[in-house]
């Protein structure tokens, strides 16, 4: 990767030591232990069933459909059920290897679906636009806030999450975790392993929204305008 | 734009913000709102002094080792191919932008809210540069189709408006034709502004907080603008104070979690977004290049003074949405696109006593906004520090206050004088004082209280006489409960 | 128990009555009254004011009257903050700052007072009618006296004590504020008192002179028929 480059640090980073008393920018600093740690006790003992719980109350709350796979359905019935509700597509998805492992192949076979494909550069980006769902998995999902955490890349694109007018997140029940805090310590290893970081990490909670005209709540601004999460 | 707005005096300004019945109607009704969904958030959370606690301490270590943090920020980000500019003052961060922009020969720029660019007036530069820029959050939006009205809230920027006035000014400027529903309005927005985000040149961003250990900037937002301005254009220009940091994305949790909760009373809000560097091989959305701004422009004048606490601002504006002087006054009164009481801490410290010398008088020292704030910025106080900066090291005491600290004997260290004060205080006060035992037209800086109040009758006997005769076994007085 | 009164300026010229409920009721507890006549005001408008080099000398002067009280009591939540504050204030002189943190240490707002020292919340007094309370800034953000006024108040016999919309807001006083943003003030207070006549309270009690004047000088001026008590009043009613 090529390195990028930097301007003034020197005088604008010593500037800021000598305000703070120091003659030179700090070689190290070690992060100390903080007093307290309230973040760890969210949904401590929470059970995958318990965290699926909260999951689907928090849904209401955020505009969201929650979507629970039937032990009688299974997952491609269920989301072709929901596509079908949405008036069906365009449909554009991620590239990703869980459609084929969930059996979803036949999303694949509807002539109205595209996979989101990096050989043809920004051609994808009108296909999002035009789509009116856009279908990818959940990396790590919140129960305490309803949230599907995407690390996007070549082959998941931010804009499939984004441009269409619907959303429909796929959600392994394993993936559910009680909060924030549990993906962003994931992240936050990752990190401290060496492993390269997705260039962009979403976290969505729902569709977008605004309150800037007389604090009243509009669903779907920039982003989906409809959201419906599918836990199986 | 800079941080200075509006025209006129400070009391101009509080006069003309009092004879604006419709705008007091809708801060004082967002306020309630603000504060009902905040409560209800930290009631849920159940231990909100511990998360206040932590965020503090997180926010207090990292300006403690700003230096430090910023340097590895840095370093991340030219590791992963992103450009870095320190800009001391908000000129260089201008021409910096400026550069960028018409190297890449940008004609369009779509920016998501940011307080720090309306802070240096990075538009303004722009536009004199032949740019079209493009504000993409709904009521950033609004405000700049409105002749760029500025905005009176830091997340709620529209807040002064209503929505038949919205509807009003789309109808003159974006040949809008339907009603005055925020859905309705809301939608013709998005329609505009799609083809406005699949068009532009370059995306530029403020940044809620800085990951020091991957070098990420995180985004907090609910429409998804940010998330558009970050994903279609080819250049990305993010622009942060300095202070706007974290060491890790273990603290990023926190603060984000505090932010969300103070700010909207949301868990999470729609979109958290974290972004590291420009796209990666193979990628197609997000930007090719990708360049942070981190803006000093005074801040570092703060760092190692009494008002250090005040960086730990992580612009959630839950001390304004309780604020009862924002409340009365709005946004505009203030003179500074930071208002209310983090506004009146912080405005004079960035741009000095001169024009905002009132600021830090227009609070009660009621100590709300210290209770509000999630990382524990004692507020209060350095209100309260501004006034004692004003009075004895810049001398500019207004002569008026000088005035009522004599009328009154407060203040009078010497007790004899306070003695004498108080003991001829009726006979003084004698030729003001109406039948009913109060004062109705007060003298001098009294007549503001009067204005509106009565002033009570100083007592014909102080409580001190009282005692006096009453240790001496004098008489006690059967009548004196009025009630 | 010797008990020192800290009366306060506003009492002290304006509202005796307080003082002398407040003597009384102390009296009827137990307690032995102390009044230093060298006492002043405490410094909290000049302080306030940015005036804190002239604080300082009213400061040090409250100390040496005060420090060698065994509890120092007074009808003033606002009053009592800022002698706990004085520690604080006085940080740059150890020797002035120990004196003012044991003056701190045994410094109490009457109702605290009553019910942390004296361990008491019925007091047998009576008033008959509803009251609503104004819970003063200071007191009860800074001071941390929340509970105490209502305890000893949900103890008085005939008074029914109702909620105030907004309780939590400031009246608009904020010492030299009501007179330099008398305007703004003045929409504060206007509030404050709207909120207070919608409680449909025939009295509105609270535990600082500053507040109350403040609300009873716009309760006068519109010609409310709410009346206006200080808690020392009305906890020493019969």
């Amino acid at each position: 990767m090529k390195t990028g480059t930097v301007h003034n640090s020197d005088s604008f980073l010593k500037n800021i030591s000598s305000r703070l008393g120091r003659d030179t920018i700090e070689p190290a600093v070690t992060l100390p232990e903080w007093s307290y740690s309230p973040q760890h006790r969210v949904l401590e003992n929470a059970t995958q069933e318990e965290l699926i719980a909260v999951l689907e109350k928090q849904c209401q709350i955020i505009h969201t459909d929650f979507v629970r796979v039937k032990p009688e359905n299974t997952l491609e019935e269920t989301l072709n059920y929901v596509i079908e509700s949405y008036g069906g597509g365009p449909i554009i998805t991620w590239d990703d290897p869980r459609f084929e492992q969930s059996g979803l192949s036949s999303l694949f076979e509807r002539d109205d679906t595209s996979i989101w494909d990096p050989s043809i550069g920004d051609n994808n980006i009108p296909l999002a636009e035009k789509a009116n769902i856009g279908i990818t998995f959940s990396d790590i999902t919140l129960a305490e806030s309803g949230t599907v955490v995407l690390f996007s890349g070549a082959k998941k694109g931010r804009a499939v999450s984004l441009l269409p007018t619907v959303y429909i997140a796929l959600i392994p029940a394993e993936s559910i975790v009680p909060r924030m805090t549990q993906a962003t310590s994931i992240i936050h290893n990752k990190i401290q392993d060496g492993d390269a970081l997705s260039s962009c990490i979403n976290f969505i909670t729902g569709p977008s929204n605004s309150a800037d005209i007389e604090m009243k709540l509009v669903v779907g601004v920039h982003g989906p305008i409809k959201v419906t999460y599918i836990v199986y | 734009m800079s941080i200075k707005i509006g025209e006129g005096p400070f009391h101009q300004r509080v006069e003309k913000g009092l004879n604006n019945p419709f705008m007091r109607g809708a801060v004082s009704s967002a306020q309630e709102r603000f504060q009902q969904r905040k409560a209800s958030a930290i009631e849920e959370l159940g231990n909100w002094e511990e998360w206040r606690s932590l965020g503090e301490e997180i926010r207090q270590h990292t300006i403690e080792h700003l230096d430090f943090y910023l340097n590895q920020l840095s370093e991340n980000i030219i590791k992963r191919g992103g450009h870095v500019f320190f800009a001391a003052t908000a000129e260089e961060a201008n021409h910096y932008i400026r550069d960028v922009v018409q190297s890449k020969n940008g004609k369009k720029v779509v920016k998501s809210k940011s307080m720090v660019t309306e802070e240096i007036s990075l538009n303004a530069c722009l536009e004199e540069a032949g740019c079209e820029v493009i504000e993409t959050d709904l009521g950033e939006y609004i405000l700049q189709v409105d002749d760029h009205d500025p905005p009176s809230h830091i997340v709620t920027p529209a807040l002064h408006k209503n929505k038949e006035q919205i509807r009003d000014v789309f109808k003159a400027k974006l040949g809008y034709t339907k009603s005055e529903m925020p859905e309705e309005l809301a939608l013709h927005a998005r329609e505009l502004l799609r083809k406005e985000f699949l068009s532009a040149d370059i995306g530029i961003t403020g940044c809620n907080f800085a990951v020091a250990e991957s070098g990420s900037i995180s985004l907090v937002t609910n429409e998804g603008n940010a998330r558009l301005v970050t994903a279609l254009p080819k250049t990305q220009i993010t622009v942060m104070g300095m202070e706007r940091i974290v060491p890790t994305f273990e603290e990023l949790d926190i603060l984000v979690s505090l932010l969300t909760r103070s700010a909207v009373g949301q868990k999470l809000t729609s979109y958290v977004t974290a972004l590291t560097g420009p796209r990666t091989e193979g990628e197609v959305d997000g930007p090719e290049e990708f360049h942070l701004v981190i803006v000093d422009n005074g801040r570092s004048s703060i760092l190692g003074t009494d008002f250090q606490s005040v960086l730990q601002c992580i612009r959630c504006a839950a001390c304004i949405n309780v604020c009862p002087v924002y409340r009365h006054v709005g946004g505009h009164s203030y003179g500074s696109i930071y208002p209310g009481p983090i506004g009146a801490v912080l405005t004079p410290l960035l741009e000095g006593y001169e024009d905002h010398k009132e600021l830090p008088y227009a609070s009660t020292l009621c100590a709300a906004c210290s209770e509000a704030c999630p990382v524990k910025i004692p507020l209060h106080d350095l209100l309260h520090k501004h006034r004692q900066v004003i009075v004895e090291r810049e001398g500019k005491a207004p002569v008026s206050e000088k005035l009522i600290m004599k009328a009154f004997g407060f203040g009078i260290s010497s007790p004899a004088l306070y003695q004498m004060g108080s003991k001829f205080a009726p006979m003084a006060m004698k030729p003001f004082v109406g039948e009913n035992q109060s004062i109705s037209k007060g003298p001098g800086p009294l007549k503001s209280w009067t204005d509106s109040r009565e002033f009570p009758a100083p007592d014909q006997e102080r409580f001190r006489d009282w005692m006096k005769s009453r240790a001496k076994g004098g008489r006690i007085d059967e009548n004196r409960y009025r009630s | 128990m010797k008990v020192t009164l800290f009366a306060t300026c506003l009492v002290d010229m304006f509202h005796s009555n307080v003082g002398k409920a407040t003597v009384e009721l102390l009296e009827k507890l137990g307690c032995e009254i102390e009044f230093p006549q060298g006492q002043i005001c405490c410094g909290q408008p000049a302080y306030n004011s940015g005036y804190v080099k002239d604080a300082k000398q009213a400061m040090k002067h409250m100390i040496t009257v005060f420090e060698q009280a065994e509890y120092i009591v007074t009808p003033s939540g606002s009053c009592a903050t800022m002698f706990k504050e004085y520690p604080h204030i006085l940080k740059d002189e150890p020797d002035w700052q120990h004196r003012a943190q044991l003056v701190a240490n045994k410094t109490y707002e009457l109702t605290q007072f009553i019910v942390q020292v004296l361990k008491r919340e019925d007091l047998g007094a009576t008033l008959n009618g509803k009251a609503t309370v104004h819970t003063s800034c200071h007191m009860t953000r800074l001071l941390g006296a929340k509970s105490e006024p209502f305890t000893l108040l949900n103890n008085v016999q005939g008074l029914e004590v109702i909620p105030l919309d907004k309780s939590q807001d400031c009246c608009g006083f904020g010492g030299t504020f009501s007179v330099k943003m008398g305007q703004i003030s003045e929409q504060m207070v206007d509030e404050k008192v709207s909120h207070i006549e919608d409680s449909k309270a025939d009295f509105l009690i609270g535990a600082d002179c500053g507040c109350l004047m403040n609300i009873k000088g716009r309760i006068d001026r519109k010609k409310s028929p709410v009346t206006v008590l200080h808690i020392a009043e009305v906890l020493n009613s019969q």
